[in-house]
């Protein structure tokens, strides 16, 4: 195999790649590469506005990596210093930026996302903010690590619907991915 | 329980809050592994502290870059506590900054402005 066929996600969008991380994620590597996306995006000409909501949106998908994904290297029991396996993509097409992640979970996990994903793709920009905004005065949901606020954060950020989906990769598990456009 | 402090990480503010000058004060990036786990003692010396005044006034002020999901939910409670030390009595100002750009932090503000009413909220748009 040479270098060039090392591309295995996301063949086409090299030029416009931005960042790309496939791996182990902790809360360490987050910081790391969160420095990184901030440099990466801080020599695009997008707005700082544009900037925020990138890299929040990719903060909320690389911690929801760390929580959720079910490729675990510490034991599912240990809620601190944790490490999971998932990949975070930051590209620039047709002046949108995609920010795309991708993770394994179970099936039981995908049926408790689905119903929190679909509502958000139908919803307006404004039915949005409703939601977030009761959200952030409703009390912790007890199956969510962070506040629940995750994904609709990712959401009202996004200008265009996010996209997700749900991909067997065998042993019972799926890969979800989850798309978002700023 | 004079002061509690915490310096500065990249995912982790300043925390310094100087109980024995009535100032309270947030500055830097949020988004620890954990917000329940950062923020719970800080919720707790706060409410303590909260708990033995009568009539007085408390200065806060945040600064915040960035702040996660699950560090705004936690800092809605901080404000939630005082607001009910406003409520009790005590005069609480809060100095919120935000990058002039900023809408998120800005309307996170307005939020919190909304829903607390008993704090004075004063918003300060920083040039970036």
């Amino acid at each position: 195999m040479s270098l060039q066929d090392i591309n295995p996600c996301f063949p086409g969008l090299d030029e416009h790649l931005i960042f790309f991380y496939a791996g182990y994620f902790s809360q360490n590597i987050i910081n790391a590469i969160g420095d990184a996306v901030r440099l990466r995006i801080g020599q695009s000409d997008a707005s700082g506005s544009v900037r925020r909501k990138i890299f929040s949106t990719f903060i909320e998908m690389a911690q929801n990596i760390v929580h959720y994904s079910s490729d675990s290297l510490t034991p599912p029991e240990q809620t601190t210093l944790e490490m999971r396996a998932g990949s975070v993509l930051v590209t620039h097409v047709d002046n949108a930026f995609l920010i795309l992640c991708a993770n394994p979970v179970s099936q039981e996990f995908a049926e408790q996302l689905t119903p929190q994903l679909e509502p958000l793709r139908a919803m307006t920009n404004e039915q949005i903010k409703d939601a977030y905004r009761k959200a952030l005065r409703s009390e912790t949901n007890e199956n969510s690590k962070g506040a629940g606020l995750g994904l609709l954060t990712i959401a009202k950020d996004s200008s265009a619907p996010i996209e997700y989906g749900f991909n067997p990769i065998g042993n019972g598990m799926l890969m979800f991915t989850l798309k978002a456009t700023i | 329980m004079n002061k509690l402090y915490l310096a500065p990480t990249s995912n982790t503010p300043e925390v310094d809050f100087d109980f024995a000058s009535r100032r309270l004060s947030l500055k830097g990036e949020s988004y620890p592994e954990s917000a329940a786990a950062f923020y719970g003692d800080i919720l707790n010396q706060t409410s303590d502290f909260l708990g033995t005044l009568s009539n007085e006034d408390v200065h806060v002020v945040v600064q915040l870059n960035y702040f996660n999901s699950s560090s705004t939910k936690m800092l809605f409670s901080f404000f939630d506590r005082l607001n009910q030390a406003a409520e009790d009595g005590n005069q609480i100002t809060l100095d919120w900054h935000h990058d002039v750009d900023d809408e998120t932090i800005l309307e996170f503000g307005l939020e919190v402005a909304e829903d607390f009413p008993a704090i004075e909220f004063n918003a300060h748009a920083l040039e970036s």
